[in-house]
């Protein structure tokens, strides 16, 4: 008995042993696992499409009744302003109506200029329509996760809409899914112009609700309710998205800009197919999955 | 005493699994879109959240080799350029060890006690992850939104530790009142 208890308690110590020793290990393993993820980005570039392909199915399993909920209390909360509501979008359809018959104007002569001056536009964009099923919102990333991928013809790159405006950009492509990353994300680099004096800038995101426009040179300068879009540098974004509206700007300040897509309360998206990414030749598909477009390497 | 049967030998898996897998919701429910003020901004910290309380009551069930995978793939899901993989893993295992370490001054305690341990740990994982994000990415990153969410994971955990202790596998009443608070480090009560 004594013997036995001797091996019980030599046991226990080298299981303590071993024990301490795991945490040594699990702690280097951690480590390891942050150095080749720093050292071996397409690896796990790789490694991110997989688990994001593996979990969306579950993702989309938890999205949907949340998208309900979200929708019911949404309704619920309009009711109570449903009168004030009414009238303001009475005023804004009759405005909107005036607008149209410029717009439509404006078009047709603009139609009829083209074709004497023979001008030929860009690719012809495509929308793909897509649902977000997951956010990938946390401390330090802006972005979503999407139930489209490869299969639909998802590439890293293409701009995401929504009805408001320019949401992002495609980061990851995945079989069946996708991330976005938000153009108010830190990573995000966006070439854009003013659309009232069409100067050129760069919006950078900053992890804020607001952006951040840098302009190369300015002689005319931007104010407050200056629109933004993108200018279609890059090759990547078709022109002219709305992405924004400055909401601060002046001497000494940097300009701020509020984007037009509201974040908190995204569900279906659009992602423009534009034919052609910035970085591949006309009419060549994309045989490898490209780094995105953007920040990377700036 | 033992039952033995089809249900007991079910019994015995879902009390062994129960852990691993409401770990794995919740890193799921991490990118759930629930776009809710406050809920979403503790949704981050949830893992950690069960990470610790499960560490409190039975360790062995949370093996450190899946906190290193449930933590990479949580780094793999919430992504970012450029984001460090394997920081969530890193900080899970170090809140085990913690808290197995110093079991004696979080189980069987007084819950203002557990509650300050939590604090702890917690804002250490909060500030490791910051700082590997920001050494990774090489960017002074505003700590404001990390800090934000660990305040009110801080005011939600009284709330939610309750909830997982229930949904915790507790052992049959066979942890005799009078053991409790008494555990030594690495002692678990299976």
């Amino acid at each position: 008995m004594a013997i036995r208890d001797d091996f019980e308690v030599a046991a226990g110590q080298v299981r303590q042993a071993v024990q301490r020793f795991a945490l040594a290990l699990l702690v280097i393993g951690a480590f390891a696992i942050m150095l080749i993820g720093k050292a071996d980005t397409v690896l796990v570039e790789n490694a991110r499409v997989l688990a994001l392909d593996l979990a969306s199915p579950a993702l989309e399993a938890i999205a949907r009744p949340v998208a309900v909920a979200n929708r019911t209390i949404a309704d619920l909360r309009e009711f109570a302003t449903l009168r004030e509501e009414n009238a303001r979008l009475r005023e804004e359809n009759s405005r909107l109506l005036s607008w149209q018959t410029a717009a439509r104007r404006l078009e047709n002569e603009n139609d009829r200029l083209r074709e004497l001056s023979q001008f030929h536009e860009g690719p012809e964009a495509s929308f793909i329509t897509a649902r977000i099923v997951g956010d990938s919102v946390s401390a330090y990333v802006r972005g979503a996760l999407l139930n489209v991928g490869r299969k639909a013809g998802v590439a890293p790159g293409q701009a995401v809409v929504t009805a408001e405006g320019l949401a992002g950009r495609i980061a990851e492509v995945g079989d069946n899914s996708a991330r976005v990353l938000f153009v108010t994300d830190v990573n995000s680099r966006l070439p854009v112009q003013i659309e009232r004096t069409r100067e050129r800038a760069i919006l950078a995101g900053d992890n804020s609700s607001l952006m951040r426009l840098t302009l190369a040179q300015t002689v005319q300068g931007v104010q407050r309710g200056d629109r933004i879009v993108t200018s279609g540098h890059g090759g990547s974004f078709p022109l002219g998205i709305p992405v924004g509206e400055v909401v601060q700007a002046g001497d000494g300040t940097s300009v701020k800009v509020r984007p037009f897509a509201d974040f908190s309360r995204l569900e279906f998206v659009r992602v423009v197919d534009y034919g052609v990414t910035g970085l591949v030749g006309a009419g060549n598909p994309p045989a490898t999955p490209l780094p995105p477009v953007g920040p990377r390497g700036r | 005493m033992k039952a033995d049967g089809i249900l007991a030998t079910l019994d015995h898996w879902g009390r062994l699994l129960m852990p691993g897998v409401v770990l794995l919701f919740f890193v799921l429910l991490t990118l759930a879109p629930l776009h809710v003020p406050y809920i979403s901004d503790i949704l981050p910290l949830l893992p950690a959240l069960t990470v610790f309380q499960f560490s409190l009551a039975t360790p062995e069930r949370l093996p450190g080799p899946l906190l290193l995978v449930m933590g990479v793939l949580l780094d793999l899901l919430l992504g970012g350029p450029g984001a460090p993989v394997g920081v969530s893993a890193l900080g899970f295992v170090l809140i085990r060890a913690q808290v197995v370490a110093n079991r004696r001054f979080l189980v069987g305690v007084p819950f203002l006690f557990q509650w300050i341990g939590f604090c702890l740990l917690i804002l250490g994982y909060v500030v490791i992850v910051w700082v590997f994000t920001a050494l990774f990415t090489w960017t002074d990153l505003d700590a404001g939104p990390a800090l934000g969410q660990y305040l009110v994971m801080v005011v939600a955990y009284p709330l939610l530790a309750p909830l997982l202790a229930r949904v915790r596998p507790r052992d049959p009443l066979n942890v005799p009142e009078p053991s409790r608070g008494t555990a030594q480090p690495g002692e678990t009560t299976s």
